[in-house]
This record gives structure tokens, sequence and C-alpha cells, in this order.
């Protein structure tokens, strides 16, 4: 950095000695300062996918909220399914704060799921037999499914659609299922939660798969889609899917709820939106 | 590198501090806005769904 006058002229004018020092220190000089610099670029890549998507996504999020709260004040005729990338649901998680709530959007894009949790499309919508299944960022972009392995058995998931508050429980744990109906299982807040009946394989509350492995958010969690049992006869799911472990795409970290209460919505808001 | 571009930036040294401000901050927003929203999806670490 120039100080003055007479330096600066001698980095215009280099004197005619330059010697073979001078060019290798210029070298050496211009890959550390190239090094640094790539450093700070990657750091600041970091900053950009923790912090950075997140601002961006909670804008996102905020007006996805509104659109959703407008479209269930005046409701379109004859909306049987929705269109990709619309709200469709709010996912209230009371274990993570009475005001955790987000909008779910249908289907499971890049730009759906900066903007909030998606709907794989072909599954269940909330309250349906069958397994409504969502996927959501672990870090960055909202992170909305950040604390997703802190969650424990009978932990609610609140689902609210225009006119109906659905109230999932976690799924006992892996090791919990011997002796749940006199241990835990028989504790107020666990009522409703069961182990799911044959023929559903044993279907853990949280699970870590495979990346490739589809058959969690099938109607029928383990077994392949086409194997499904008729509709009526099908258990009302709920599975939340995320990337595992944190900042990484390695496995998927999976969490499985069935549905124990179910309100219109009305004046009240379900007693469950408050337990801690 | 940072000498070399120091060096073309005209006019007296304070506004030449005012000027490496604002090519430092073009840098910056370029990386955040243009080129980081297109890198980000390349990479694995936000695969969230399964299948």
């Amino acid at each position: 950095m120039s100080t003055g006058t007479p330096v600066r002229n001698s980095h215009r004018q280099p004197p005619p000695g330059r010697t073979a020092g001078d060019v290798v220190r210029d070298v050496v000089r211009g890959i550390g300062e190239l090094l640094i610099t790539v450093g700070m670029v990657v750091l600041l890549f970091v900053v950009y996918e923790v912090y950075v998507t997140d601002w961006i996504s909670a804008g996102k999020q905020r007006e996805a909220t509104a659109a959703l709260e407008d479209r269930w004040a005046n409701p379109r005729t004859a909306q049987d399914r929705p269109l990709a990338g619309e709200g469709i649901a709010r996912l209230h998680v009371p274990a993570f704060g009475p005001d955790f709530a987000f909008t779910v959007l249908e289907g499971t894009g890049d730009e759906t799921l900066a903007t909030g949790p998606g709907h794989y499309a072909d599954t269940a919508l909330p309250g349906q037999p069958g397994n409504f299944g969502v996927a959501g960022h672990r870090v960055g972009k909202g992170a909305p499914f950040n604390d997703l392995d802190l969650l424990q058995s009978c932990d609610a998931l609140v689902v609210e659609t225009r006119t109906e508050w659905f109230v999932y429980r976690l799924l006992p744990l892996a090791g919990e299922v011997p002796g749940w109906a006199e241990g835990k299982g028989a504790a107020e807040r666990c009522r409703g939660v069961t182990p799911l009946p044959p023929p559903y394989p044993e279907v853990p509350g949280m699970e870590i798969v495979d990346p490739g492995d589809a058959s969690v958010i099938a109607p029928v969690p383990g077994r392949p889609r086409d194997s499904a049992l008729p509709p009526d006869a099908q258990a009302q799911l709920i599975t939340l899917t995320t990337c595992h472990p944190k900042f990484s795409a390695r496995e998927r970290l999976i969490v499985h709820g069935v549905l124990v209460a179910q309100y219109p919505k009305g004046s009240e808001r379900p007693a469950e939106l408050v337990e801690g | 590198m940072y000498g070399w571009i120091w060096r073309q930036l005209p006019g007296p040294v304070a506004l030449r501090v005012v000027e490496a401000l604002v090519l430092f901050l073009v840098v910056v927003g370029l990386l955040l806005f243009v080129v980081f929203p297109w890198l980000s999806p390349q990479l694995p670490f936000n695969d969230v769904t399964t299948g």
C-alpha cells in the first residue's frame, strides 16, 4: 500500500535493476493473495448457506403464509389438489415452542423447499388415510427441520388446514416398543400412540435411512408403494424427511407420526399447541 | 494482485479507498446474489428428499 508520492512512483517505474529475486517475490505474493482470497470466498459461501439463505427464505415464507391465509379466507371453488408451490397447510411443532409454525407448500422442488417445508405431491393430504409426507431443510433456507432429531415419542405435530386441526404424535422410538403399553405409552399425552398393528412393519418414531429409500414416505412405510393396503385399511400417518447429519446429505433423518386427534376449526385453538 | 489493483485505481488516496470499498462490495454482491444461488443447488449439502 503506498503512503506517498515517492513510493508510488517507485512502483510505477520499477528501477531498471529488477533482480530475479524481485520476480520470484511477486509471483509468491500473488499466489499467497490468491489463496487467501479463495479462503475468504469459501467462508463467505458458508455464511451464505447458513445465514443469508435464512433471511431470503424468511421473506418467502412470510409471503406464502399471507397467501395461504388469504386463500383460506376466500377459498376457490372445487379445488381438489393444490397447485405446485402453493401453501397447503400450517405445520406446528409445540415441542419447538408455541410459535413454531411453518407453511407447508405443495411439491418438493428446490424453489419450493427454499420457501418452506414441501409436501411430496404423490402422498396423502393431511388427515387422509396413508402417509402425509413432508420434506424440509435442516440447515439454511429457513431450516424448518433443524432440530428434528430432538423430538421424542408422543411429541405433537399439529397440522392446520383451512377447516381442520390434525394432531399427529410421534410413534414409539426404536427400542421403546417392548412394554410400551405399560411404560411410556400409559402417559396421558401418549393417548392414541401405539406401535402400528400388522400388516405394518415396525415403523419407529425416528429413523435414519439412505437417501434413496423412498419407502419411508409410502402409505405403509417400509413397504413398496404398490403393495399398499386398500385406503380404508391404512393408518393416517405423517412423515417428515430432512438431511442427516447436519451440513451433509449422506443420509436422511425421518420422523413418523400417527394421527391421534382431529378438531374442526373454530374459535378455540387445540390445547396440544401449547404443550412443551 | 491487490497491489496491482490499487495502482490501477485513479485519484488521490481518499478516493481510492472509496473505490476499493465499492469494488469489494460489488464482488461480494455478485457472489451472494448471482454465483452462490447458482452454485448452491449443484452441491449435495441440501438434499432433504428421499427417493
